[in-house]
């Protein structure tokens, strides 16, 4: 009689895998722990319920500067701030390197452009661009309320320096907005970002 | 001396005319053009020229090379035509005659280019970019100068630690009828620095050599590679981007003649090619394979995203809306545990759990005087339980953390561990029935240890019961099970936590409680009688386990598992014998059931095809439809309100909705009389879309019932659909 519940105690021995996998579309986002440019952390989860922009952003790289003096970046954040959508910059740029900027001017350069995000956050240490996956500047990313990622990729679909292309290209950013505060999923959740390479710090 | 002026002059203008031809050629070996451009563009970073091959001039027919040189600045590159995980690679817009036609750019082997944790591939020092150009009948040289002028303007991305795009004119006159092989050898080196196709292949194309898809990794065979590379250590290079991950590491290994290796896929790799071509290299030397691809690409979980109004819906239905039903508790985390230990306590009196629960008393009715071993086997039971159920829940966030879509109650999503119980309830039914006892099969002293220790013997049953209570969900547990998705893993936890302690807590209760204990009846010769019942609801529950494999293996599958458990039954009694007759029927019952299951185990874990739509038996007029991502969304933009039913074949709250409210005439008029469109979600088989569907909702566990309707908030109903409650709704409609 006893045997028999032996038999069935087959080990639910589970080697539950603590890793987590690299940020997915269509998987839980990564959650974000950073401060902002006026000291204050913010966290992923503390916009649950809306949807986030994450945008990973260097003044330093002239693709962000085509999107930026041109004022698409920050028409498209407008666009973002109307629908009741969280914007969150973030810098991963190392301190040692030469395009640093300290918050304050990271701020001031911002602010000259019209661009107000929801925060500023810096990532000295590349914790959260590597959580993401993050390689390029710009590199964008859609989370939805549920704190799922649905976009991944590139803020358009012309992959060039050049300011006359933002007209003719795709804002995948804004079409994807669009789509998933209408509740469609995304005709084009995975792209191709470009851009100038993030320069991390070397992982000790 | 006598000067003849004539001659001097005669000289004089000889050699001014020399000097002026010289100069006029000199001009056009120049080469020279329009004012404003020439061939050569000099930034800061880089210097670029356009040169050209034409060993026969310009002539149809005949081979016509241009090229970008470019002479990099130390420490600084551009890109090759994949540049990587950054970058962009050069670019060309030709401006040629009439009858010139220019080709692709021929790619030399680029190099990788590493940063931290980033990878590029691309040119430093100098590189020469070549392109052919076709000359058609159609081409005619300039009249008077006898050559062609050919424009390009080309834009790059030089890099050092930063980037700067970079753009050039360039212009360049090639004399049509003589020879321009200046540049000869730094194009012969160029072309043979270009990639050679893999051997034995029709324009590198060799059917052998595949990449096949595992996973999140790509599996590499590369067939048609010289022979003085083998056991040599290869780069690679693909040729598209955004499909691996280039800075990550990767094995490879000689197979013989055959070349593999496992390369991690991109995160979010967005290209697809097929075939895929790719560049692998060796002392300088690339040769080019273009791979079958074998296997799907990994498909982006649909992320549909759940509609505002949806949310507010969900909310509501949380908070308890008046007119629901259930109440169930808003979602904060002392309200789940409350709802899970409720869930838990409810959970004992589901159709799954009662043969266990029957197996429980019996073990109670053995200790029923002895008040210590009551308390002891109440704690251990419980801990069997709560250890079990937490066990469960790290499994699932383990198992989602590792992008599994798994929901409650996976387990009987699979045809094997259906079987599995199957089999296992069948001994323990024959068991209880008398048909062999388990003291007969081992030694008696493994046997006694055991009897000796009723506390693990608690434990064990707790575990038991936790197995088989997980695919039923009661009312109470929805919601909490759906938060545990969204929750930080040691609160999710603490709410399986609770709900194991909410189906321990009766068993619990009668430990402790002696007024309990003290009301069951004293051990006697019902207890075999008993002990001989209990075996009938176990057998039901056998019943219903080859239904749900029915379900998932079709009739064949159904009954391929009744044979083996007849043969197993079988082997039960073979080996209860005692004496000759054992040694005898022992090994006989064995080699059937080992007979039966090579022939019939196939049967049972194939599963069927697709299922086709549920219609439900016996009314013609219900047509449900298959549901598919966005089905529903689409229905209600037409106009028509939607019904969604999240069900599973192995999930007896929604059968059981199913064969009641469901099947109920006066819904089934309402439905027809609001023209309303049914969808069923079927998650016996583990549906990826329908997994991410449900944790749309909140929830992990079927059943789910939502109405949704054109310009009204979509209605999330209780999992035990009452009928009152369904018919309002839609009369709302």
């Amino acid at each position: 009689m006893l045997l028999r519940r032996t038999l069935f105690a087959l080990p639910l021995l589970l080697a539950a895998a603590g890793a987590q996998a690299a940020a997915t579309v269509g998987q839980p986002a990564p959650e974000i722990t950073l401060k902002d440019t006026t000291g204050k952390t913010v966290r992923l989860s503390d916009f649950k319920g809306k949807h986030v922009v994450l945008e990973w952003t260097n003044p330093g790289c002239p693709f962000v500067r085509k999107h930026y003096d041109s004022g698409n970046m920050p028409a498209t954040q407008k666009d973002a701030a109307g629908k009741d959508v969280v914007w969150l910059a973030v810098n991963s740029t190392e301190k040692a390197s030469g395009d640093y900027l300290e918050p304050a001017k990271l701020t001031s350069w911002l602010k000259q452009r019209q661009s107000v995000p929801t925060a500023i956050l810096m990532d000295e240490e590349g914790t959260a661009g590597r959580a993401y996956g993050a390689r390029t500047t710009p590199h964008m990313y859609i989370v939805n309320p549920q704190g799922q990622l649905i976009y991944a990729g590139g803020i358009d679909s012309i992959a060039s320096a050049k300011v006359d292309d933002i007209p003719r290209a795709t804002n995948y950013v804004k079409t994807g907005l669009a789509e998933a505060l209408a509740g469609k999923p995304l005709t084009a959740s995975t792209t191709r970002p470009y851009g100038c390479s993030i320069k991390y710090k070397d992982p000790a | 001396m006598h000067y003849r002026p004539t001659s001097l002059l005669a000289k004089a203008i000889f050699l001014i005319a020399v000097m002026l031809a010289g100069a006029g050629s000199w001009a056009q070996l120049q080469a020279k053009g329009g004012a404003a451009t020439s061939a050569v563009v000099t930034t800061p970073h880089v210097r670029a020229e356009l040169i050209a091959h034409a060993p026969q001039g310009v002539e149809p027919g005949q081979p016509l090379w241009l090229g970008l040189q470019i002479t990099h600045q130390p420490e600084w590159h551009t890109y090759w035509k994949n540049p990587g995980d950054s970058g962009l690679p050069i670019e060309m817009a030709w401006t040629l005659p009439a009858g010139l036609d220019a080709g692709e750019i021929a790619w030399p082997l680029p190099k990788k280019i590493p940063i931290g944790t980033l990878a590029n591939y691309g040119y430093e020092g100098t590189v020469l970019l070549p392109v052919p150009v076709t000359v058609a009948s159609t081409f005619a040289p300039k009249a008077l100068s006898n050559d062609a002028t050919v424009r390009l303007h080309a834009t790059w991305l030089v890099c050092r630690k930063e980037c700067i795009p970079e753009e050039g004119d360039f212009t360049l006159t090639i004399p049509a009828r003589s020879t321009t092989a200046m540049h000869g050898a730094a194009f012969d080196a160029a072309l043979a620095a270009q990639p050679r196709p893999v051997m034995g292949s029709v324009q590198g194309v060799r059917p052998d050599s595949n990449a096949r898809i595992e996973g999140n990794t790509l599996q590499l065979s590369v067939q048609g590679l010289p022979v003085e590379l083998r056991g040599k250590t290869l780069e690679l290079f693909p040729e598209t981007p955004e499909v691996i991950e280039n800075a990550a590491a990767w094995t490879q290994a000689w197979k013989g003649a055959v070349w593999t290796a496992e390369v991690p896929l991109s995160a979010q790799r967005s290209n697809s090619p097929d075939p895929m071509p790719v560049v692998l290299a060796a002392d300088g030397q690339g040769y080019r394979a273009e791979l079958k691809v074998l296997g799907a690409w990994p498909t982006v979980a649909a992320a549909a995203t759940v509609s505002p109004a949806l949310e507010a819906a969900l909310k509501a239905n949380a908070a308890g809306v008046p007119a629901s039903t259930s109440s169930a508790p808003p979602l904060t985390l002392l309200a789940a545990l409350l709802g899970a230990l409720l869930g838990g306590l409810i959970l004992n009196l589901m159709p799954c759990v009662f043969p266990v629960l029957a197996i429980k008393v019996v073990g109670f009715a053995q200790h029923a005087q002895d008040r210590r071993a009551h308390r002891l086997s109440g704690i251990a039971y419980t801990s069997g339980v709560v250890l079990s159920f937490v066990a469960l829940g790290a499994l699932m966030l383990g198992l989602r953390a590792a992008g599994e879509a798994i929901g409650w109650g996976f387990q009987l999503q699979s045809p094997a561990v259906v079987a599995g119980l199957a089999a296992l309830f069948t001994l323990i039914a024959l068991n209880l029935a008398g048909v062999f006892e388990f003291g007969h099969f081992l030694p008696s002293s493994v046997a006694s240890l055991q009897a000796r220790h009723p506390v693990a013997d608690s434990f064990l049953t707790g575990v038991l019961a936790v197995a088989v209570a997980s695919p039923c969900t009661a009312p109470f547990m929805g919601a909490s099970l759906g938060l545990t998705a969204t929750l930080p893993g040691p609160q999710a936890l603490a709410v399986f936590a609770a709900l194991g302690l909410g189906l321990a807590l009766p068993y619990l209760a009668a430990a402790f409680v002696p007024a309990v204990a003290r009301a069951l009846p004293r051990p006697g010769a019902w207890m075999d009688t008993l002990r001989k019942f209990m075996a009938f609801p176990m057998l039901a529950t056998v019943v219903w386990l080859v239904w749900v494999l029915g379900q998932q293996s079709g009739i064949d599958g159904a009954g391929a598992l009744l044979i083996l458990l007849v043969a197993l039954g079988m082997v039960a009694w073979a080996l209860s014998l005692a004496g000759s007759a054992r040694r005898f029927m022992a090994p006989v019952s064995i080699l059937a059931l080992a007979l039966m299951a090579w022939i019939f185990a196939p049967h049972v874990t194939n599963v069927a095809a697709a299922p086709s739509a549920q219609a439900s038996t016996g009314n013609a007029t219900q047509q449900w439809q298959a549901w598919t991502p966005g089905a529903a969304e689409q229905l209600v933009a037409s106009g028509r309100p939607v019904f969604v039913d999240f069900t599973a074949a192995w999930c007896v709250t929604c059968q059981y909705n199913k064969k009641t409210t469901l099947a109920d005439a006066g819904v089934q008029a309402d439905f027809t009389a609001k023209n309303v469109a049914l969808l069923r979600a079927d998650w016996t088989r583990r549906d990826p879309a329908i997994t991410a569907a449900l944790a749309q909702l909140g929830r992990s566990g079927v059943p789910v019932y939502v109405l949704h309707a054109p310009g009204k908030a979509p209605v999330v109903f209780s999992e035990i659909l009452g009928e009152a409650e369904l018919r309002a709704a839609v009369a709302a409609l």
